[in-house]
């Protein structure tokens, strides 16, 4: 039994949906239109014309996210064949894996007590100005009765 | 036995023709319940949140998505002017393709035998099953984050870089809880998994792994497609339209066909997994249908709940959503593994490691603490094991 013979079948499915998807893209370029305007190519802004390209940078965070992944789809790529096998392994299996995840483990404890797996803005509780409770007057008092905010910080409303 | 046994004698003609019927079937009933899916999420929907929904196109507008399809094959076409022109082609291919793939693997019936040769009701029985779904959705991320790179707009790069932290992350979830089914199992095949769940009910995964995994799955799954409560990768009020947000006509399309797709085959990919798959009581009438009933009823099911969850809960913030992924469910999932590992062994090391599970949540729960005073100190790193930020 060749053992790529059985992967066969996906190969003609592959040939199917990727003829689906490449005749649907011819069909659509034979029938739709095709007026552009400077207007259309445009990047989607709601209108506005943007003025900078968009960023090249990015908060480390997701760096981080991705290093991790990597740690753990490692351990998860080893854990494939070490399940298939478990049953004959036994006690020797178990207590290698328990090793193993625990050293995985360790790194997530390590990346997550240093706030690199933390989202959102580092928010700064703002004191209500020695007032302990939040009612409807302390709350007018912060913004202001228009609305403009920022009462007496020294802004110019 | 591992292995399709359509191919245990050779690839002669006869074979060959079953392969292609077969891919033939899986890919028209996949392309025509996909438009169903459509149709059932958006009357679904509006049935629960009190309206109509579509009712125009044919009976109960059930071919509003098929007048939707043709409409778009007449819209324009755009090509954005800063986008990297072949990738943006490219993408929307790399998206529909594998969706139409991981089906492929999905044991949908029993075995029959068609002129002397044993066939499965799947489209392909490779040994490494399951893994080849793993692949394919690892490769759905790559669609997204081209689509969004390629764009050379604000809003869909954006939206490309949150969906790949988002999809790799919940990818880790599904990995560890597809090992404690191979853990029961002892094989990657699809038809295996089906086949060790068989006979009984309470020989279903979702119950011998103690339902925890199967909710782990179902979640992470969720994420994984982007379909809400998850879908901030497309939060248009942040986001404009996320992803694809520059793509029209057929190219987006054939996202949103994708996305579909994916939801029929990750419920599908539920129901082998933790559900038995085609396993259900038959009678002796016509006795290949039964276990192709038992699937669909189940799929559908999954698909229903899966819209149920969407008109149900709001959306995700992202720190929410990270959170959930890395401090809760991971964790819990790396520690049932370890749980159901020990449990085959013997029931005291189970109970040793659920101890070690417990531990760990603490130890979770204080470094996540920590983590947080950390950050609010302004970013500096606490020094030494007494001080506190």
């Amino acid at each position: 039994m060749g053992s790529l013979d059985s992967y066969l079948p996906i190969f003609v499915l592959f040939v199917l949906a990727l003829a689906f998807a490449g005749l649907s893209v011819l069909a659509s370029r034979l029938l739709a239109p095709r007026r552009p305007t400077a207007a259309k190519e445009a990047p989607y802004e709601c209108g506005i014309v943007p003025t900078y390209e968009p960023a090249q940078r990015f908060p480390v965070r997701f760096y981080v996210v991705a290093m991790i992944y990597v740690i753990f789809d490692i351990e998860i790529v080893f854990l494939f064949p070490w399940a298939v096998v478990y049953g004959q392994l036994g006690r020797f299996g178990l207590v290698e894996i328990v090793v193993f995840a625990a050293s995985v483990f360790f790194s997530l404890l390590y990346l997550l007590s240093t706030g690199s797996l933390d989202w959102g803005p580092v928010k700064r509780v703002r004191p209500l100005a020695g007032r302990l409770e939040r009612t409807t007057a302390s709350t007018v008092r912060r913004h202001g009765a228009t609305g403009t905010g920022d009462e007496g910080s020294g802004r110019a409303a | 036995m591992t292995g399709d046994p359509l191919f245990a004698h050779g690839v002669g003609l006869a074979v060959v023709l079953i392969v292609i019927v077969k891919a033939v079937v899986a890919f028209v009933a996949l392309l025509v319940s996909t438009m169903l899916m459509v149709w059932f999420e958006r009357k679904v929907i509006s049935d629960m949140q009190d309206r109509i929904g579509p009712n125009r196109a044919g009976p109960f507008g059930i071919l509003q998505s098929l007048a939707d399809g043709t409409k778009l094959f007449f819209k324009e076409d755009l090509l954005p002017s800063r986008a990297e022109r072949v990738v943006f082609r490219l993408a929307p291919f790399v998206a529909v393709v594998p969706a139409f793939l991981v089906f492929a693997v999905v044991p949908v019936g029993g075995v029959v035998t068609i002129a002397h040769h044993v066939v499965e009701l799947q489209v392909a029985d490779p040994p490494m099953g399951i893994l080849f779904v793993l692949v394919m959705s690892s490769i759905a991320v790559y669609a997204t984050m081209l689509a969004g790179w390629s764009s050379g707009s604000k809003y869909p790069l954006l939206g490309a870089v949150r969906a790949s932290a988002q999809m790799i992350s919940y990818e880790a979830v599904i990995g560890l809880t597809v090992v404690m089914v191979i853990l029961e199992s002892h094989s990657l095949s699809t038809r295996a998994i089906v086949e060790s769940q068989a006979q009984h009910f309470w020989q279903w995964n979702v119950i011998r792994l103690g339902i925890v995994p199967f909710v782990l799955f179902f979640i992470a799954s969720t994420a994984e497609m982007n379909r809400p409560p998850f879908d901030l990768v497309e939060g248009e009020q942040e986001l404009g339209g996320g992803f694809n947000t520059e793509y029209s006509s057929l190219r987006f399309a054939l996202f949103y066909l994708a996305e579909f797709m994916n939801t029929i085959t990750m419920s599908a990919v539920a129901v082998t997994l933790f559900f038995g798959g085609p396993d259900g009581p038959g009678f002796h009438v016509v006795r290949w249908l039964w276990p192709i009933l038992w699937f669909v009823g189940k799929t559908t099911i999954f698909c229903y709940v899966q819209v149920w969850i969407r008109a149900a809960l709001p959306r995700l913030r992202y720190d929410q959503l990270m959170d959930l992924g890395w401090k809760r469910m991971i964790p819990l999932s790396l520690g049932w593994l370890l749980i159901v590992a020990g449990v085959i062994v013997s029931v005291s090391w189970g109970f040793a490691l659920m101890g070690a599970l417990l531990v760990g949540a603490v130890l979770v729960w204080q470094a996540a603490r920590l983590g947080r005073r950390r950050r609010l100190a302004g970013l500096e790193p606490v020094t030494g094991p007494g001080a506190r930020g």
